[in-house]
């Protein structure tokens, strides 16, 4: 298997459970079902970021550095409700990943991110076959809704 | 050292960081994830991204004083750099990449070796203000950066 998949993070955190996060305190949105995503991103701190927030509100999320290694995942028969693809991948970039994602049938929701937004690439990751383009960083307000559609 | 004064400094000096624009909305975000079994998540995450962007600074200073100008090579280090820099609310540093890609994108060389100045700059002064922070907030012991709840 050539794919490397970073399962724990370097705080440990745990892979995240539909029974929800492990605040205490406070009222973290949390997902009913169990939910699956993906993030793809060459960036060490953005993909530990990402990974945090998702794992935060009970999505069982894996990352991967290289668009390559995310369609061998796949490929290998790895299945995502949520993957969030970074624009400027080297190699097999953003769009690409995801137009080759689809390729393989997959239904999930993709999510096109990059440090700064521009149309250009907004269109390039649609045509590709992803539902939307963001802007960095990966907030609440953002993934949140997304989230609760997939659970619900 | 009463722990309840250590952690109004913390709480009082993030306040400042927030609105002197040193650090956005997402900071607070990090701390939202942050809790009992990740106690310091937020300081690990900002000192990854310190390793890392100097590394990337490293790399846009060579590729901006070793011959001519490959834009599109400085662009893609400011991609990442920005990318990192949003992700951890380093609002200022993230504004100044910002006029550095405009500079780039124009091909304006002088734009960006100016404002790679000012990326440096603030780069630094952020990593010295994060660094008592977070200095602080261990003295202050668990919880010390918590996002403002009493635990």
């Amino acid at each position: 298997m050539g794919a490397a998949v970073d399962h724990v993070s370097p705080m440990g955190m745990s892979g995240g459970s539909a029974e929800g996060n492990n605040k205490s305190d406070g009222q973290r949105f949390s997902c009913k079902n169990k939910l699956t995503a993906l993030v793809v991103d060459n960036g060490a701190v953005c993909r530990a970021i990402q990974t945090a927030l998702l794992r935060s509100y009970g999505v069982e999320t894996e990352a991967v550095e290289t668009g390559e290694a995310a369609v061998q995942l796949i490929a290998s028969g790895a299945t995502f409700n949520l993957i969030i693809i970074e624009m400027l991948l080297p190699v097999l970039n953003g769009p690409e990943t995801a137009r080759q994602i689809r390729a393989m049938g997959a239904q999930s929701k993709i999510l096109g991110i990059s440090a700064f937004f521009d149309e250009r690439h907004q269109q390039e990751f649609l045509a590709a076959g992803a539902d939307r383009f963001i802007e960095k960083p990966l907030s609440p307000e953002i993934v949140i809704p997304i989230i609760w559609v997939l659970d619900n | 050292m009463d722990r309840n004064h250590l952690k109004r400094q913390v709480d009082f000096m993030k306040r400042s960081l927030l609105d002197q624009g040193y650090l956005d909305e997402q900071f607070i975000q990090l701390e939202e994830l942050q809790d009992d079994d990740n106690p310091n998540f937020v300081e690990e995450i900002v000192t990854l991204f310190f390793n890392d962007s100097a590394r990337l600074l490293q790399n846009i200073e060579q590729a901006l004083v070793s011959g001519p100008i490959d834009f599109t090579r400085l662009d893609n280090y400011m991609h990442q750099f920005k990318g990192s820099s949003s992700s951890i609310g380093a609002k200022r540093v993230k504004n100044e990449c910002t006029r550095f890609k405009e500079y780039c994108t124009a091909g304006n060389a002088e734009g960006c070796f100016r404002t790679f100045v000012q990326v440096k700059q603030e780069h630094a002064i952020l990593r010295t203000k994060l660094e008592t922070y977070f200095q602080l907030a261990r003295q202050a012991g668990p919880s010390g950066t918590s996002g403002g709840q009493v635990r």
